[in-house]
């Protein structure tokens, strides 16, 4: 069977007012001027307006949208907050934008079972702080936690500096309820684990919204540390922080967090913090161990002499819980400080073996050489993930063209590396060229046929992550043009 | 012990290498179509549904080549069909480890207990198996290879069919190679067993633990009769003078010996009979002892239950009462039970088994056959009572292998009625 790429609808009047009869008239989008605010996400290279979002405000309501939208023909795409860092949320496909931010309760929290129930359009830290003193946390921390949504998280499978030693989304995520690409709802999974069957909660994490809308999740909830020691050790050189991290994972020691910072991305964070980075340092690692009260200081020494046998200028350690705040603060806002260094900016996101940290770290700054322009990182990285941050001025056309060679020789040199081209901010559109690289035709296939047995149709977010045309048996690669062309 | 239908693995073929066996499978695909039986270490052939339907059993016994272990980057690469022991003392070398528990690991193979997800204690503290795939590749029952994930620790691109494939027991590929991710092996291991008056009183001890300032990484809850098994079974003594609480502790020695002394304090305000520190040098054997128990069937049946882990006491208390022995992974929820040696005949175990199974369906939960005489298996649901997602899982089995040639019948998908017994 081979279906062609739904054809562009036409929004009239019936459409909207058949919507409008299930989520109200203030839970619909229809305005040129309102939808401008969802033509991108996180990731602004390229951009679509949607032909209308929508607000549901319960799963019954999701399920009347996604029948209308099989009944018309229509494609639809759900939407967190829209901080994907890969076009995840883009509308490519036209049609129904879901938009999950009004479904944002907490519907359970449940500590003797160490779970909890949320819906898909909580934000993340709502979640922590609504267990703050409860003696648990939910683990998976990315730097957007004050914006993404759990939902949002579960599509991408999100991680975060402390998914070092935690694990990521996945790794947390019990159960999901979700409205299925034809309307259907399903659980899968929930709070006792072991369904018999496959791992279909598993496998449903990560799925960027091709799987349908998750409507509510089960989350796991982790005991907090008794004690952190968090640490900062400063580097003349790139090259020295990255040989003291891959020591520090070769010695076997895995801390809860590894973050490294180069010296633009310090002169960001110091500008907008003034935390006391050293301004004249190569690079910074920001290291936490965490743990039992006895054990830490024990680990925390271990690390300190490997970053001084490995060449550390100075580790200092923060001495207060209010220290230790502010320094994850300037991590995890780090990627809004770089405001003040360029107009735009765009963040890969390539993994490594982490043992070859160095070996792409200079091959990032070589890049930026070659192509003149300026690339600061800031990434996880004792997970091996880094995010090589490329500095732009979107209304200069030849260096958006460079930018995207630089990206493309990036993470080409990942893959070649033994990595991969996306640790945790997906696919998406973004990266959809490099999936024939990573996967073989056959690879691409059997994701084809997965995807297949939940979105036959095609209609659940169409011309995401898989190079084919999203429709229904359809394999063709997506021609974007204008894509590039127009940057 | 029950035994597989012997007649429907009377074939056998064990290619050389991952090409070899896609060559064969494509061959079957395109000619005879017979139904394709994978099987690794044979340990846990009478999970699942008996293999009514002739035909050929696949083995992964000369697929055991390491492709890499880069251990300073704490990951491996290996062929499924390396036995357990063989990979852990690879590892060891590096003084690093796989944290899952697993039985007979001098016959099972890591293709197996993947599509087993075999496991034990230490998922409380350390995960599961889906915890530490990071890539897998795969023959499909066209004999097509095909892979998902990577080498690298962190990574989301594509669909993660490290997940799919755990816990699928062959029926959507045959796994040929495996990337794991690795975890130190910590300096101690250390166990602390506390019997009490009753099941009730360990929940209530399991609720304060909550916030305990040690961090246990299990949890186990044993009856008498267990403890006894495995005490026996391990060479070392446990109370039995009542329902047993056993928390382990992994770490530094000097951390663990801290948690041990405050654990101590702690329980010692919920009135526990008897505190038990297992000998540090009987300590590896016990765990070898309690990850055995789900195997040493010389009981008539051996069942799976899931439910809420606070419900895990009245449960235990519900299976005792009918003098079936239990270990809980109580910390998640997870029930081991032997049905008691008068049980003879399916009825009467279908008869215990229901209001259990009623119970844990209250719960969340379900129960599951891990083993039993075969002929019994026809009057007592395998894989326990459906769930709402058991139609998406057989939309995937109808993508992945339309034909249903990967062990057919075996699994949660309708067997069609054989021709000789239909
Ligand atoms: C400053 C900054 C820092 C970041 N740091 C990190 C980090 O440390 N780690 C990390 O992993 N990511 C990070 N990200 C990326 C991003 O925050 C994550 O990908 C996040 O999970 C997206 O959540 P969202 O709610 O914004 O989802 P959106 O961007 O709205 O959507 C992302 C994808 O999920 C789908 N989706 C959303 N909701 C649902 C739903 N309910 N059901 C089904 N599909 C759905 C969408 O269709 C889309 O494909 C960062 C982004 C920014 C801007």
């Amino acid at each position: 069977m081979s279906v062609s790429t739904p054809a562009a609808p036409t929004f009239g009047h019936d459409v909207l007012r058949r919507l409008r009869e299930i989520v109200g008239a203030e839970g619909l989008l229809s305005q040129r001027e309102e939808l401008l605010v969802y033509e991108c996400d996180g990731y602004t290279i390229e951009k679509q307006v949607p032909d209308v979002v929508v607000f549901p405000t319960t799963t019954e309501q999701i399920v009347q949208i996604v029948k209308l939208c099989n009944e018309l023909q229509l494609p639809f795409i759900p939407r967190g907050a829209g901080t994907s860092l890969a076009g995840g949320s883009l509308p490519v496909g036209g049609g129904v934008m879901i938009a999950l931010t009004r479904m944002k309760q907490i519907l359970e929290v449940n500590l003797r079972d160490r779970f909890a129930i949320v819906e898909p359009g909580l934000v993340n830290v709502h979640l922590t702080q609504r267990l703050k003193g409860t003696g648990y946390h939910y683990a998976p921390d990315p730097s957007s936690q004050g914006a993404c949504t759990i939902g949002g998280n579960v599509a991408t499978n999100s991680g975060g500096p402390h998914t070092l030693k935690y694990g990521v989304t996945v790794n947390h995520i019990l159960g999901v309820e979700a409205v299925m690409p034809d309307g259907s709802v399903v659980t899968f999974g929930g709070p006792a684990e072991d369904t018999p069957g496959f791992d279909m909660t598993g496998l449903f994490v990560g799925n960027e919204g091709t799987f349908g809308i998750c409507t509510k999740a089960w989350v796991r909830l982790t005991r907090d540390p008794a004690a952190y020691r968090t640490m900062l050790g400063i580097f003349e050189t790139v090259e020295d922080a990255t040989r003291t991290i891959s020591n520090i994972i070769g010695a076997g020691i895995v801390p809860a967090a590894l973050e490294m910072m180069d010296s633009g991305i310090i002169e960001a964070v110091e500008a907008a913090f003034h935390f006391g980075f050293p301004l004249d340092a190569g690079a910074v690692v920001l290291i936490e161990v965490d743990g039992l009260e006895v054990a830490v200081d024990q680990e925390a020494q271990t690390i300190m002499e490997i970053c001084h046998s490995s060449g550390a200028r100075e580790v200092r350690q923060a001495n207060t819980p209010k220290e230790r705040l502010l320094l994850w603060k300037c991590r995890k806002q780090a990627f809004g400080a770089i405001g003040r260094l360029s107009p735009s900016y765009c963040t890969q996101d390539g993994v490594v073996p982490r043992t070859k940290l160095p070996e792409i770290l200079r091959l990032i700054i070589e890049s930026g050489k070659r192509h003149n322009l300026r690339i600061v990182n800031v990434f996880h990285a004792g997970d091996g993930n880094i995010h090589p941050i490329i500095l732009f001025d979107e209304r200069d056309a030849d260096q958006v063209q460079r930018v995207l060679h630089a990206s493309d020789e990036i993470l080409d040199a990942c893959i070649e590396l033994g990595g991969s081209v996306t640790g945790e901010h997906g696919i998406g559109v973004e990266k959809i060229s490099f999936m024939s690289k990573l996967f073989t035709a056959a690879d691409l296939a059997t994701f084809l046929k997965v995807r297949l047995a939940f979105n036959p149709t095609g209609l659940c977010s169409p011309k995401k992550m898989l190079p084919t045309a999203g429709a229904c048996g359809t394999e063709q690669p997506i021609v974007r043009t204008g894509v590039r062309a127009a940057m | 012990m029950s035994l597989p239908t012997l007649a429907a693995f009377a074939e056998e073929f064990t290619p050389a290498t991952q090409a070899e066996l896609a060559r064969f499978m494509a061959d079957n695909a395109a000619s005879r179509q017979r139904v394709l039986y994978p099987v690794g270490g044979r340990t846990a052939l009478h999970f699942g549904c008996p293999a009514v339907e002739p035909g050929v059993a696949i083995s992964t016994a000369k697929l055991t080549n390491v492709i890499d272990y880069p251990a300073r980057d704490m990951t491996v690469t290996v062929e499924s069909g390396i036995r357990i022991d063989a990979l852990n003392e690879l590892l060891r070398q590096e003084r690093q480890r796989l944290p899952i528990d697993i039985p007979q690991a001098h016959r099972a193979t890591l293709g197996g207990i993947i599509a087993c997800n075999a496991g034990g204690a230490r998922r409380f503290g350390l995960g599961t198996l889906r915890d530490y795939i990071i890539g897998i590749t795969a023959i499909d029952a066209t004999g097509t290879p095909f892979k998902a994930g990577g080498r690298v620790v962190k990574n989301v691109a594509g669909y993660d069919l490290c997940k799919l494939l755990n816990g699928s027991l062959g029926t959507l590929g045959m796994i040929t190679q495996v990337t794991l991710k690795l975890r130190p092996i910590p300096e101690t291991t250390r166990w602390l067993w506390a019997s009490f008056g009753s099941f009730q009183e360990i929940e209530t001890t399991l609720e304060k633990l909550l916030l305990s300032a040690t961090r246990p990484i299990a949890m186990e809850v044993l009856d008498p009769s267990a403890a006894s098994e495995i005490a026996a079974e391990a060479r070392t003594s446990l109370p039995t003078d009542g329902p047993l609480l056993g928390l382990a502790f992994e770490g530094g020695a000097h951390e663990v010996a801290w948690e041990l002394d405050t654990v101590q304090g702690e329980l010692k305000l919920r009135n526990p009979r008897q505190v038990v520190i297992t000998p540090d040098a009987e300590a590896d054997g016990l765990w070898n002892s309690l990850t055995e128990f789900e195997l040493t069937a010389e009981e008539p049946l051996t069942f799976k239950a899931n439910l809420l882990p606070s419900r895990t006491m009245e449960f235990l208390e519900l299976a005792t009462r009918e003098q079936i022995s239990v270990q809980a992974h109580a910390g998640n929820g997870i029930v081991i039970g032997h049905l008691p040696d008068r049980v003879t005949n399916a009825q009467t175990a279908a008869g215990l088994l229901t209001p259990l199974r009623r119970f844990v369906r209250q719960y969340h939960g379900n129960l599951t056959i891990v083993n039993s005489p075969e002929t019994w298996k026809q009057d007592i649901p395998t894989w326990g009572e459906p769930e709402p997602s058991w139609p998406l899982m057989q939309r995937l089995k109808d993508q992945l292998d339309p034909q249903d040639l990967l062990n057919r019948g075996r699994f949660i998908f309708p067997a069609p009625i054989p021709m000789d017994r239909g």
